[in-house]
Formats: structure tokens, sequence, C-alpha cells
């Protein structure tokens, strides 16, 4: 099997699947979650070998598959790995078959348009990050909310309705300002080279005066921070959250709200490179505002699910001042940030719906002393609590401190001209950390710790994780301390990608060597 | 022109004429009305595989100079116009067994065939009027309801006044110009004196007419609900269609002057943000489905303010998506009495009665909301590329902020179907029979516009 074959077949397993899910009968959901698992799980492991076989430190694209689409319009299928998107690719396809593990209990109804829509959300998730051509981003950026939509509406919770109308509306209003910008791109592209062009490389070419950079970087920023998203387009995300069923709020904030980031990773700032240097501050702004306020917000909620929602606000505002930073260290530290909070969050929100398959509840209050009625459930618990903490050894740590090291990197030049402004949010964004330990250690203690007692606890004693479950938050806490411990190979196989785009948005600074 | 390239020419509306003659004659022996859905499906499949096959050769001609004349485009708009009729023929089947019902719509799109192909203005209004007159007639087919009669009197009477207005037009142009040809209308579009503005205004507000455009649209809502669901399919697919093809070939390589350009993109916003928030209240899914053609009809009248040599392409291939789309969802409406299928309310659960409907109307709508990967994207892309590329950015840019208040819309049929418990007393069945047939061959198509738009552009 050819390499690029191989990423093709990464890409179009969920679709063969999906073929196959439709013979099988409504009646027999054992078949239906079995073929899932089955596809979903060939699909992780064609990921790890494409991670084991990409070289690191090669410029460009890797597995690259690239034929005419709408030949007339230059759109093309393409697709490609590289140091930006490999990782991302690789949490997508290990949170696939954790989603549909932990989900073989919680969803009864409707079992087989439920997997449908898993493998749906799986094939065009990993199309907007393999997609080398605009408008095959926008293609797979757009489809991503169908089955998200009915996910959140099929089978959420009371308020599921209004939930994934507001996420849907959300998100459409962000794409229809993306897609003005797309279309301009496209008929710019037409007039300077003479032949139509979708190619992501050949828009990267494009000389755009400053003042249209910056109209089409707020058409695309717009639908990435509605996405992250960045304080103050962050209302819809609590609602979808708590609403989502579990697996919904796993893939939402394992994936899908890396989306944004990577958006902006990919498109928003390298296509824009004088616009996003324009308004570098005002995103530093929103991302540090985004840390604080998310984290405040966090400490304070009593449901389990909109604290951990909350935490994500935070934890992307993370992400996204590492991009701002320009440098190295920071980007790289976005990138590893973007696949932690996307192991942390999604293991938090897998054991949230363990806990209210048990008890039916996630407010705060009805809980306490869980280490004592569940002391494997707790152990599981306390060990994501600290990842998500960012203690030293796990993913979250390497995440954070890179991205925070990067921002003082890039600030610290900027004050010794007199510029204090950047080097006051970067300290702002450690204060993060310390709100960060205080909401999740309010969790833990009220959830884990203090007198004993669960709702529809039936003779004071729950049924404590089962293997199926244990398995599941193993691997997300293995995942999590191995790129806590041995961060290296994941470093090194983005850092030639990190470097084009440090070249791409800021290439005097990349040419002076600092890193 | 020799008798050859005289049945050449005009070969696909020689065969309907044909078709319209066995119907009568099938009605004449055989006294099941339902004998005449054969010939009608025949009929139409040679008439769009004959415009198929002409596009194919690339075959021009002009059997009436200066009144019918063919070109490869032409026979691109009849081959998806016609092509577009035979699943709403298998539709009838389910409907209704007249053989008034085939024989109407083969009469109307003879009318097309000649609007299609008019070179005179007198043509023009012959085609038109031939489109029309039937309709008046399919709408009053539905006569199961109090509200069929007061929908085709009402679409009558404004269809009237849309021919007056057309014909004052017509005489307008006449006195502007000294002729009453295509190329004559073309003169006028570019006159300074208030003449030919008048008659480029009437002509045009005909059109509008025809094509429910606000303020011109009154009669769509009540005619589309007023009329037998394959009616509707018809009315809201291939007549505003036909209409809207017939028009860009009226401007052919013109452009139109300034202030009507304001007009026309004034209008077509207006009509994008008026059909899509009208929509949102309705009850009714055919009503739904009339704002919501309402709504196209601004998109498709936008596609005319982009360079000449990409307007067809751009019209045709959203009539064939926008076609496509309306047809796939009609035809899966759940069967059973006229009203209770119309009702909004009655789609509710539908995923849990029929799962494949319900699927295949979610397609259907999020076609026409315009989310990829359905073809209504590409649709609804190439209708802004185009504008844009007139250099008309800040209109594409508001074009597309109103077309995402349409999005809600089409949400909401997709929550009933799959969100909402089943309304109570829904005694409606799963679809089955020659709509399924019918939702079976859009399905193929929209599939194939969605995976390869590319070989349907290059076609067109």
């Amino acid at each position: 099997m050819s390499e690029a074959t191989a990423l093709n077949l990464l890409l179009f397993l969920p679709v063969i699947g999906g073929a196959l899910l439709l013979l099988l009968p409504e009646r027999r959901p054992d078949l239906v979650r079995g073929l899932t698992m089955l596809v979903l799980s060939a699909q992780l492991v064609l990921a790890a070998w494409l991670y084991l076989e990409f070289e690191a430190g090669v410029p460009g694209l890797q597995f690259e598959t690239r034929i005419p689409w709408i030949a007339a319009w230059g759109v093309h299928f393409h697709i490609g790995l590289d140091g930006l998107n490999l990782l991302l690719v690789l949490l997508t396809a290990f949170l696939g078959p954790l989603v549909v593990a932990g989900a073989f209990t919680s969803i009864k109804q409707d079992v087989k348009l439920f997997h449908g829509m898993v493998l749906f959300l799986q094939f065009t998730m990993l199309g907007t990050f393999l997609a080398q051509d605009l408008f095959l981003f926008y293609v797979f950026w757009e489809a991503m909310m169908i089955p998200m939509f009915l996910i959140i509406g099929i089978w959420g919770g009371e308020r599921r309705i209004y939930a994934t109308l507001k996420f849907f509306l959300y998100t459409a209003f962000g794409s229809i300002l993306m897609l003005a910008a797309v279309v301009y791109l496209a008929f710019t592209v037409l007039s300077q080279d003479g032949t139509p062009s979708f190619a992501i490389a050949d828009l990267y070419a494009l000389e755009l005066a400053v003042p249209v950079q910056v109209l089409l970087l707020i058409g695309f920023a717009l639908s990435f921070a509605i996405k992250v998203p960045v304080v103050p387009l962050h209302t819809w995300l609590p609602d979808a959250h708590v609403e989502a069923p579990t697996a919904g709020s796993v893939i939402l904030a394992g994936v899908l709200l890396k989306m944004g980031t990577y958006g902006f990773l990919k498109l928003g700032f390298p296509l824009f490179p004088d616009a996003a240097q324009l308004l570098t501050p005002l995103i530093m702004t929103l991302a540090v505002v985004s840390i604080i306020y998310g984290a405040g917000l966090a400490l304070v909620q009593d449901d389990i699910k909109k604290i951990i929602a909350y935490s994500s606000v935070s934890h992307l505002g993370y992400v996204m001042l590492g991009l701002v930073s320009y440098n190295l260290l920071g980007v790289q530290g976005a990138i590893i940030q973007m696949v932690s909070h996307g192991l942390v969050a999604g293991g938090l929100f897998l054991m949230v719906g363990m806990i209210y398959e048990r008890c039916h509840s996630r407010d705060l209050a009805a809980y306490g002393g869980l280490a004592k009625l569940l002391p494997v459930y707790s152990v599981f618990f306390m060990l994501l609590t600290l990842a998500a903490i960012g203690l030293p050894t796990t993913s979250g740590f390497t995440g954070e401190f890179l991205v925070l090291l990067g921002a003082f990197h890039a600030a610290w030049p900027q004050y010794e001209q007199g510029l204090i402004y950047p080097l006051a949010l970067a300290s702002a964004a450690v204060l993060g950390i310390v709100l960060g330990a205080l909401y999740m250690l309010r969790l833990v203690r009220r959830l884990l710790f203090g007198d004993t007692q669960a709702p529809e606890a039936e003779g004071g004693t729950l049924r404590d994780l089962s293997l199926r479950e244990m398995g599941i938050l193993t691997a997300l806490v293995a995942a999590i301390f191995y790129i806590g411990l041995f961060p290296n190979d994941f470093l090194q196989k983005t850092e030639q990608a990190v470097i084009e785009y440090q070249q791409r948005v800021l290439p005097e600074r990349a040419e002076g060597g600092i890193r | 022109m020799t008798p050859e390239g005289l049945l050449l020419a005009a070969l696909p509306e020689h065969l309907l004429l044909l078709g319209i003659l066995a119907i009568l004659i099938t009605d004449l022996v055989s006294n099941r009305p339902r004998d005449a859905f054969l010939p009608a499906l025949v009929t139409v499949i040679a008439a769009a595989l004959a415009a198929f096959w002409l596009h194919g050769v690339g075959h021009s001609g002009a059997p009436f100079p200066g009144h019918f004349s063919v070109d490869p485009d032409a026979f691109a708009a009849k081959a998806l116009l016609f092509g577009l009729a035979v699943p709403v023929l298998f539709l009838a089947r389910d409907e209704r067994q007249e053989s008034r019902f085939a024989m109407l719509l083969l009469a109307s799109l003879y009318g097309a065939g000649l609007l299609l192909s008019a070179d005179s203005l007198l043509m023009v209004f012959f085609g038109l009027e031939l489109l029309s007159l039937p309709l008046y007639a399919l709408v009053v087919l539905g006569f199961r309801r109090p509200e069929s009669a007061e929908a085709a009197l009402k679409y009558l009477v404004l269809g009237g006044v849309g021919t007056a207005v057309l014909l004052m037009g017509l005489s307008l142009t006449l006195g502007a110009t000294g002729g009453l040809t295509v190329a004559d209308f073309r003169t006028a579009m570019h006159g300074e004196d208030f003449l030919a503005r008048g008659a480029v205004v009437l002509v045009i507000a005909a059109f509008m007419l025809k094509a429910a455009i606000v303020p011109f649209h009154a009669w769509a809502p009540d005619a589309y609900e007023g009329a037998s669901v394959p009616a509707t399919a018809f009315m809201a697919t291939i007549v505003k269609g036909a209409v809207l093809l017939a028009l860009v070939r009226l401007f052919g390589e013109a452009g139109a002057a300034t202030e009507l350009l304001a007009v026309i993109v004034a209008l077509s916003l207006l009509s994008i943000v008026w059909g899509n928030l009208a929509a949102m209240r309705q009850e009714g899914f055919r009503r739904l489905i009339a704002y919501s053609s309402i709504a196209h009809a601004g998109y498709l009248f936008l596609a005319l303010l982009g360079p000449a040599e990409a307007r067809f392409e751009t019209v045709a291939f959203y009539v064939i998506v926008y076609g496509l789309t309306n047809v796939l969802a009609l035809a899966c409406l759940p069967r059973g009495e006229d009203w209770l299928r119309d009702r909004l309310d009655s789609l509710k659960g539908l995923y849990h009665r029929d799962p494949r409907a319900a699927i295949l109307i979610a397609v259907a709508m999020l076609s026409l909301a315009g989310i990829p990967p359905f073809p209504g994207f590409v649709a609804k892309f190439l209708v802004f590329r185009t504008v844009m590329e007139s250099g008309l950015v800040a209109v594409a840019v508001v074009g597309l902020v109103a077309s995402y208040i349409g999005i809600y819309l089409y949400l909401r049929v997709i929550r009933y179907m799959f969100m909402s418990p089943a309304a109570v007393d829904s005694r409606t069945q799963p679809t089955a029979g020659f709509a399924a047939t019918a939702a079976l061959l859009t399905l193929a198509a929209v599939l194939l516009v969605g995976v390869f738009p590319g070989v349907v552009l290059g076609w067109l």
C-alpha cells in the first residue's frame, strides 16, 4: 500500500463504515456498535502507522494526494499531512474509538443514526485537518456542523433544541462571513495569477493590500474565534456542552474546538500576515481575557459540565496566546496544548458522563465523598484533574509551560523597546494557571471529598467503573503522561512546519534567528 | 432552412407535440386515465434526450429567422428542464390519474421550449403564455379543497396582470426601437429615453412576476398551497427555471444599465430577506416551499448581474440543483390526506416512522440552505462568485448574510423530523410507489451533482 493511499483510506474509512452501517438492521444495536468500533479502531491503527512513518524535518506535505475536483474553478481534492495537522489527526483518530466505547451504554435510542453521525463527524473532522485546498477545507468545515447539530439535538438533555440551534446558528454565522472571504480570495487569485486556484499554498503567495487583509482576516477570524471559542463569542459553548450527550461533549471539546485554533494556525495568520501582525495586540488581549474570564466563570459554576466547559474556554486561550507569540516555543506549545486539552477535557467529560449515567445529576451540590463510594473512579478523576491543572509530567504542563515561555520570549524584546503591554498580558496569563488550580481543586474537593452523598445511590453504594470504562480512561491517562514525559518526538515532528508558519507570518523575526 | 433542419432544430418540441397527440388518442381509446402516464413519460424522456443529444453535437440553427433559433445553450436548458419533468411525472402518477395532468404538463413544457428558443419578443410572449396557461388549470386540478379554486383564480388574475404588463412593455419597445426582436430589446436596455426605460422595466417586471420576486410574489404561496404536490413541484422548479433561463437568453451579451442594476439588486436582496423571513412562520410545507422559492428567485436574479459569459452557466447550474432538491423534498412527503400531509406538524417524528424519507428531506433542506457537502452549496458559491466577479463585492456579502437567515427555516424542518415527538393524530403513511421512484431518481442526480459538480459544470 502506498503511503498516499493509506492517508486516503484513513479519511474515507468512516464513509465506508457508514455505508456498511446502512445495511445493518435497526434491531441489532450490538452489531452497529461493533462495526463502528471496528472501523474507528482500524482508523486509529492507520493513523498511528502514518504518524510513525511521518518524517521529521522534511519541508512541505507528506502522503500527498492531489486530483482535480472542479477543474474549471481550480478546485482540487488535495490532502496531505504536515507538522501542523499531524498531531491533530492522531488525536481525532485516538478519541474516535473512545467516544464510541463511552457511548456503549448511554445511547439507547436511534443507535444506528447515532453511530452514523459519529462516523460522519469523524470523516468531516479529519477532512478539515487534512484539506490543503481552501474549497475542500470549507466544505468539510461546514459539513461538520450537520452531525453535531443532530447529535446534540436528538440525544441531548432537556434544553437540547435551544442549545443545538444556538450552536448551529452561531457557527453558521461565522461560516457565512468566511465564505464571503473565500469567494473574494478565489476571485483575487484569478485576477492576480490568471489561473483559478484554491490551493492553500498558492493563496499564501498572494499579495494583498493591508486593509483588504484586515477585512478578510476578520471574515476568517470571526468564524474561527466562534469555534475556539474566544470571549466574547463563547456563549454558545456552555449550552452546547451541557445539553450534548457525553459523546457529543467529548468530540466537541476534544476535536471540534481545535478546529478554530487550527484554522488560525493554518489559514488565518499565514494567509494575512500583515493583518495578523496588526491585530496581534487585540488577539493577544482576547486570548488573555479568555484565559482569565473562562477560569473565573468555571470557579463559580455548580453544574459539573459547565465547569469543564468554561475551563475549555480558558485552556484554549493559552493556545491562542501561543499562536500569536509567533516563535517556535509558543507555537509548538500551542499545538501540544491543543492535543493535551483534547485528551484532558475529553476525559473529564467522559467521567462526568459516567457519573451522570449512575446518578442522573450534574449538580455539584448533590455529590460528595465519592472517593469512598467509587475509589477507582476517584483515582482516574484525580489524575485527569492534575493534568488539567498542568502539573509537571502531564501533557498539560508541557503545553502551558511552552506557551507561556513563548509568550514571554516574544514580549521581552518588546519590553526592552519600551512596550509594557505584551509583557503585562503574558504575566496576566500566568494568573490563569492559579485560577485553573483553584476551580479544579474546588471541583475535586466537593465531588470526591467531604460528606458522602450521591443521588440515586441505593443502599449507599454505587457501581464502580466497569472494565470497559477503566480501559477507556487508562488509554487517555497513558496518552496524557506519555506526552508529559516524552514530548520530544512530538516536538520534532512539528518543528519544521512551525518554522514554515513563522516564516510566513513574521519573515523578519524568523530570519533574525529568534526562536 | 431545409426540412431536416426544421425537424432537427425543434426536435424536442416536436416530440412533445407528438406526445400530446398520443395522450389525446389514448384518452379516446382507453377509459383508464392512468394509461396516459406511459406515453407522457416516454415523451418527456425522449424530448430530454433529444435536447441532450443536440446539445452534445453542438447543433445550432434558425429555422424561423428572427423568431426561433437554437444554439447549444438553448438545448442544454431544454434538456435540464425536460429532465426535471421526469420525476414530476412520477409524482403525478401517485397523486392523480387524470390524463389531463400529463397533457397540461407537456403543453407547458412546449411553452418552455418556445420561450428558450425565442428570438423575437412576440415569441417570448407566446412562449411565456403557453408556459403559464396550463398552470392555471394545473392548480385547479388539485380541486380537493375550496382553496384550490381561490388560489387558481388569484394566480390567473395576477398572471393576467403580468401578461398585460409584458404586452405594454413590448409595445413600448416597439415604440422606442421600432422593432420587436430580442436585439431591439437589448438596444432598449441601454436606451436613455423614457420610452426605452419604461419598456425594459415593464418586461423585467413581468418576468419578476412569473419568477415570484418581491414585491410581485403574492400569488406564489397561495398557488403553491392550492395546487397538488406534483403541480407545486412543477411550478417551483421547472416554471421558475424556464423563466430565469429565458431572461438570461433575453439579456444575451448585454449588461444592465446602472439604474436597472440597482433595482435588480434591491429587489433580489429584498426577496431573499423577505422570502426567508416569511418562510420561518409558515405552518404548511408547500407555503414554506413557496416562500423559500421566493428567496431562491432572489439568488437567481443576482446571478443575472454577473459577466455575460458566466450567467447561463450559473443560472442553469442553480436551476438544476434547486429543482432537484425541491422535487426530492416534495417526493418524500409522507402519504395521506392532502391537507394533512401539507401540515408541517405531520413531519414531526418522521424519522421514526420513515427514516429514509426523513433523511432525504433533510438532505434536500440542507442543500436548499446551501450547506456543504450538498450541491446547493456549490450553486450558492457559484452565484456569489459570479456577483463578486462583476465587482459587486458588497452586494455579494449582503446577499450571503441574507442567506444566513434562511438556514433557520430549513433547520426547523429537520428539527421537526428528527427531534420532535410525533403528533398524536398523524395518519400519514410512509412514501411508497411512484413517489419513491421519483425520490430515487432525484437522489441519484443530487448525489451525482454533489460529488462531481465539475462534470455538470463542464457539460453546461
